[in-house]
């Protein structure tokens, strides 16, 4: 190759490798801008989807935080994270596909434990949940929060979210619903709910496991792959 | 022989985050660290549905296959490769400590390597430049 022909080959590769360069530095700093002014959510004044949420849960017997008619022989446990945007999902697209079609029909009720891995949030929303529950409204209250969740690494969980979540979800005596979430008693349920999960082995939200005539005591089972389905599965393998 | 080194043990990191996210679990961190967890259940360790590891696996083979490779294309195309990789754990190390407010130890040594593949890669082209075609 020519000698001037060596200078536009390197040329040519010098400019290339320069704008790769430029291009990724403009990328990089676009991408850390929009992570930076992203909505957190877990917007208190205004909280979405209760109508919806109500309007399911709607007629279905709750105690604490048990859905479902209390003379089901199955109960499903889900064990999540109320900061957790994978929960949030199923909460979505999974449970309530569940809830219709076992929940609603008595084939199993549904109880929902705490296992908080996100942050020291966690806990607190997972008590506030609980004293929902002490007034019927523990699932209202679990899932509007879900359909309200902030970015998981943001503080919004605020006393203010809390109560506008608990007000959505129908808690009809907030003053004593304030006095329950802060109560040792719900604190420590979720402290021991937590540690539950871990012995069942779990290592990550949502975890589930069952409990019926055919097992021996909660058993864990995996729903990941198609979760609606291994749901079903696991309550209709519990009988 | 380095960047094929640092590329063999990329696509090993890659695929044991992406196997044990398949498992619907996370990957292990040493020492009993929450971080991994914390990362693997964030929404940024998903892109379309796809967890990032499997794509951190198809550019470290890319790599790979750039360090076998001779002319223009493999100087080339391996340090715009790594360029991307290097970029992209910027950012991801940006949210790890900013963001989701954990580290993943996986996601360090993944970060590492593509620092190291990066700047391998960048001399490799630059000497190439340099060099008579």
């Amino acid at each position: 190759m020519s000698a001037g022909a060596d200078d536009r080959r390197r040329q040519n590769l010098l400019k290339i490798a320069s704008a790769a360069v430029f291009l990724a530095v403009i990328a990089v700093a676009v991408l850390i801008v929009v992570s930076a002014s992203e909505n957190d959510g877990g917007d208190a004044e205004s909280i979405e989807g209760a109508g919806e949420v109500n309007r399911r849960l709607g007629g279905i017997p709750q105690d604490g935080m048990v859905l479902g008619d209390p003379s089901a022989r199955v109960k499903l446990v889900e064990f999540g994270d109320l900061k957790c945007p994978v929960c949030a999902s199923y909460a979505e697209e999974v449970i309530p596909a569940v809830i219709d079609s076992q929940v609603r029909t008595g084939r199993a009720r549904i109880e929902f434990r705490n296992y908080t891995i996100i942050d020291e949030q966690s806990g607190p929303a997972g008590a506030a949940a609980i004293a929902a529950g002490e007034q019927g409204r523990g699932w209202n209250f679990v899932e509007i929060f879900y359909r309200n969740q902030g970015n998981e690494a943001a503080a919004y969980v605020t006393d203010e979210f809390l109560t506008a979540v608990a007000d959505a979800a129908g808690v009809k005596d907030i003053a004593r619903w304030q006095r329950d979430r802060q109560s040792p008693k719900a604190t420590d349920a979720v402290a021991s709910s937590t540690a539950a999960a871990e012995e069942l082995g779990f290592t990550g939200t949502p975890s589930f496991a069952v409990e019926g005539p055919a097992t021996d005591g909660l058993e864990p089972f995996e729903a990941y792959e198609s979760p609606v389905e291994q749901l079903e599965e696991a309550i209709a393998g519990a009988k | 022989m380095v960047a094929t080194f640092l590329a063999a043990l990329g696509v090993g990191v890659a695929t044991y985050i992406a196997i044990a996210d398949s498992g619907g679990s996370a990957p292990a961190c040493i020492g009993g660290s929450g971080g991994c967890q914390t990362v693997a259940e964030s929404s940024y360790s998903h892109v379309l549905g796809v967890n990032i590891a499997i794509f951190g696996a198809i550019a470290y083979l890319l790599l790979l296959a750039a360090a076998w490779g001779r002319g223009d294309l493999a100087r080339m195309g391996g340090f715009i490769v790594a360029l991307g990789g290097f970029g992209y754990s910027v950012y991801l190390t940006y949210l790890e400590l900013w963001v989701i407010d954990a580290i993943c130890q996986w996601c360090v040594a993944s970060a590492i390597l593509m620092t190291l593949l990066f700047a391998v890669n960048a001399v490799r082209m630059v000497r190439y430049v340099g060099e008579p075609a």
